[in-house]
């Protein structure tokens, strides 16, 4: 059985515009323009039951709402959800019984009372035995590294140890499908790092199911072999992160790092005639070329280069992710086989 | 059952924290005392200049009041959600809340618990005692049991009637201020109803039921026979508006457009 | 000052797309407006007047107070109490404006809006079903705009006033609402200061209370003269200005306060 199952989902929002000005503010007292806004428009997948799945797209593609769909928070305006079985929202409190879910911008904790006072109310909500609890959660708790903020309140904890305990507190249940929006958000790479490996063993040890948004695609490449790709409320794609970066980045990008003072002109220049994409990055002082992964292209390149300038360093790399991800949406579509 | 544990378990948290604050605990007996005295004060003023409100006497207008406070009490503790817009449709709690298998208005009423409000059914009854012991009244085997009734009755009105504002929120875009301004009219239930209009006692008796807060169920025990019935009917206009409110809730949550879009 | 009076613009707005709070707004007033009528008529039962007040006058009296109330009426208090303790106001603190004075000007902004909005409309429906006199005395109008304007300023004061205790107590939602009773009661608007006993009348005296809604209703009703009416109003004025110096000093005490806690 899948874990999701999507059809046809569609969420409308009635968006309201005001008039302008003082006049338009009373006018709109009493007739107001809106307009109906498909925030999610007509989107189908499904997930197996272990999978880790990355949710991406930009702000506002309609990523949030789909997932507030499918914890049963908000009602779908049409389409069908299958969720662990359930219709999320019609039965929902038996339903998020089944379910973790993980906001990075709002905690899911009291923010006044003590984590482990949080851990332990949430066990009673959830129905969690004494046995299951400590058998679970002095693991979790353990690989997480939680042990020494449990008596603390939570409005004292940093974002990285918050983002531990609410990681922990969102598994009390031990729930076979995870929904984590944002998770990373504001994280330093240690904590990141610490939290990708929790999530990488609970997938392994439980089976579980990770439904995973982020802005930072370091995030989806450590974890989800399959992305689904969102634009403007509709799916744009929907396969491996493997096929994703093998059929859209046959490119390579080289990076150069000069001795002497270069700007872009001149190394355009120097290349004039090649098919090449220069980029600067200011912040690093790198002269990226983006290319298609052409060997020979690539040594002419160099050649022509190290011929024009003093070098001080130079790196052959794919094409990030991120990069793809930004010409996807640039041409807004995708054609992978 | 798991509600009835889940309840205790929520009070024992509450504890917890409000044992932290103890000087806000202070300020806040303090502040619900000084609010309740002023409400007598008005009642004593008016009086000075009068002997009768439509016919009844300063210490039955007394007793009133001190019957409303105590149903209110119990609805200031428990139903605690003049910030329910803020908190949870603007802030976006309500997604937290909906992730949770408990049934999200229950939730919310557990999370906003005020214990200390009950402290007012205490003056409540003092206020009721003082006034009825002046006005020489007995008290019967069944008046503690009714007296119970009509105020689980009360509270249920209130709380009917608080839950359907708090439902606004579900469909309305920005936030309102309707509660604190309900709350003005909250009070003229603890006046006699007859010294209204009928538009009014209209209003008081089935639309916003707050006479049945205060005049109708204490003018059982004052002996107002021509009220008797408006009396008996407490319990079940409480528990109309409340599961009113229930439905209302249920329905408003579907609407629901969650926060931060 | 542009910057003050944009505040007030922006809140007009504000105010203008909250329909739902207007409507109910009215709707309340009115019903509140209804119900003091009819407790008041009932407090006369019969009666030609009570301490040289005419039941007209207090019917009058009622609907100019809620009326009133409408203009100087705002919540600072508790959008403070919010900004303090979600931390947001040390961000107001850096912006190159008086946090106080902008709060002030935000509430002058709500006021204004519902003196011509609420206030306006409601007063004129409420002419029409209750027995209400109106002056059409120019200079009585004048003097009740005077007057509403220093309440305005006074019971705004009080709620910047509570609104800085926050940064004190950790949560004060129960001062908030002890000040709130103890100015609907004080001030005047349930029932006149005159109806109180001898005693608590010239305690009276010594307290801002009675400038919030006393003074212009007393005046709007012609239960002042002339010279009673100069009188009060210097004796708001002067509230006004006595009112700067423990706000001055608090808001001093919490700055200092904020930079040992880090907001």
């Amino acid at each position: 059985m899948n874990a999701i199952e999507v059809k046809n989902l569609r969420k409308e929002f009635k968006a309201y515009s005001s008039r302008s000005g003082l006049k338009g503010a009373f006018r709109d007292l009493f007739t107001r323009n809106y307009k109906i806004i498909p925030a999610v428009n007509d989107i189908s997948f499904s997930v197996k039951q272990g999978e880790m799945v990355g949710y991406i797209g930009e702000n506002g593609a309609g990523k949030s709402t789909t997932i507030k769909m499918l914890t049963g928070i908000l009602t779908p305006t049409s389409g069908q959800i299958q969720v662990n079985g359930m219709n999320p929202h019609k039965e929902r409190e038996r339903f998020v019984q089944t379910i973790g879910v993980v906001f990075g911008q709002r905690s899911q904790l009291w923010w006044d009372i003590a984590v482990q006072e949080s851990f332990r109310l949430l066990k009673k909500v959830y129905k969690v035995s004494d046995e299951q609890y400590e058998d679970h959660m002095q693991h979790v708790i353990r690989t997480l590294d939680i042990e020494p903020l449990l008596d603390k309140p939570v409005r004292k904890l940093s974002l990285g140890q918050r983002m531990r305990c609410e990681l922990a507190a969102a598994l009390i249940h031990n729930p076979p499908l995870l929904f984590l929006d944002e998770p990373t958000i504001g994280l330093d790479v240690l904590v990141k790092l610490k939290i990708r490996e929790f999530l990488k063993e609970i997938n392994e040890k439980y089976n579980t199911t990770i439904l995973l948004t982020t802005h930072d695609l370091s995030d989806i490449e450590a974890l989800c072999e399959r992305v689904i790709l969102l634009d403007g409320g509709k799916v744009i794609y929907d396969g491996g992160l493997h096929d994703l970066k093998e059929n859209l980045a046959d490119g390579k990008e080289l990076h150069f790092q000069f001795l002497e003072n270069v700007d872009l002109p001149a190394v355009k220049k120097a290349t004039n005639g090649m098919p090449v994409k220069w980029e600067y990055d200011e912040k690093e002082q790198v002269f990226i070329a983006n290319i298609e992964n052409d060997d020979l292209l690539i040594s002419q390149i160099i050649a022509v280069i190290v011929a024009a300038f003093k070098i001080k360093d130079i790196k052959i790399n794919e094409t990030s992710t991120e990069e793809i991800i930004r010409n996807i949406y640039e041409k807004g579509a995708v054609e992978v086989g | 059952m798991f509600y009835v544990s889940m309840f205790f378990q929520y009070i024992s948290q509450y504890a917890k924290t409000r044992l932290q604050y103890r000087a806000d605990l202070f300020v806040e007996f303090f502040s619900d005392l000084m609010s309740q005295a002023i409400n007598l004060i008005f009642i004593l003023v008016v009086f000075g200049h009068t002997d009768k409100l439509g016919g009844w006497s300063r210490d039955e207008i007394i007793f009133i009041y001190g019957f409303f406070l105590v149903p209110y009490a119990v609805f200031s503790a428990f139903f605690n959600i003049w910030n329910f817009n803020d908190r949870y449709i603007v802030k976006g709690e309500l997604d937290r809340i909906l992730t949770r298998p408990i049934h999200s208005l229950f939730q919310i009423i557990l999370e906003g618990i005020e214990l200390e409000s009950l402290l007012g059914a205490i003056t409540g009854i003092a206020v009721m005692v003082y006034a009825g012991s002046r006005l020489g009244l007995a008290i019967s085997w069944y008046d503690p049991f009714l007296f119970i009734l009509f105020v689980i009755g009360g509270a249920l009105v209130y709380g009917g009637i608080f839950v359907m504002l708090a439902c606004i929120s579900f469909w309305a875009d920005a936030k309102t201020s309707i509660m604190p301004m309900m709350y003005n009219i909250s009070n003229y239930g603890r006046y006699p109803v007859n010294i209204y209009n009928k538009l009014i006692r209209f209003v008081l008796t089935w639309i916003l039921p707050f006479a049945f807060v205060g005049v109708y169920p204490a003018s059982f025990f004052l002996g107002k026979n021509e009220w008797f019935w408006y009396a008996f009917l407490t319990p079940v206009i409480g528990i109309v508006f409340f599961c009113l409110s229930v439905i209302l809730w249920n329905y408003g949550v579907k609407k629901y457009r969650g926060a931060g879009n | 000052m542009d910057k003050y009076i944009e505040m007030i613009r922006v809140r007009f707005l504000m105010m203008l797309a909250y329909r739902t709070n207007y409507y109910t707004g009215i709707l309340i007033y009115g019903i509140n407006i209804g119900a003091y009528y009819f407790l008041w008529t009932a407090i006369y039962g019969g009666k030609e007047e009570i301490q040289g007040v005419s039941v007209v006058q207090m019917t009058t009296y009622v609907a100019i107070s809620w009326m009133a109330r409408a203009f100087y009426f705002n919540n600072l208090d508790r959008e403070m109490a919010q900004e303090i303790m979600e931390g947001k106001v040390a961000v107001e603190l850096i912006r190159p404006y008086n946090y106080l004075g902008m709060k002030t000007m935000q509430g002058l902004g709500e006021g204004i809006f519902r003196l011509f909005f609420f206030s306006l409309p409601g007063l004129l429906i409420v002419y029409f079903i209750f027995p209400i006199q109106f002056s059409w005395d120019l200079s009585v109008w004048s003097l009740f705009a005077l007057s509403i304007l220093l309440s305005f300023f006074i019971n705004t004061q009080l709620n910047l006033l509570t609104g800085i205790t926050t940064f004190f107590l950790y949560n004060n939602a129960g001062l908030i609402r002890a000040k709130r009773v103890i100015i609907d009661l004080f001030s005047g608007l349930l029932l006149p200061i005159s109806f109180f006993p001898g005693w608590v009348q010239s305690i009276m005296k010594f307290l801002p209370f009675q400038g919030i809604s006393y003074v212009p209703s007393m005046i709007f009703t012609k239960g002042f003269t002339q010279q009673e009416a100069w009188a009060a109003i210097g004796q708001q004025f002067i509230w006004v200005i006595i009112l700067i110096i423990p706000i001055q000093l608090l808001w001093y005490l919490a700055k200092k306060q904020m930079v040992i806690q880090g907001g």
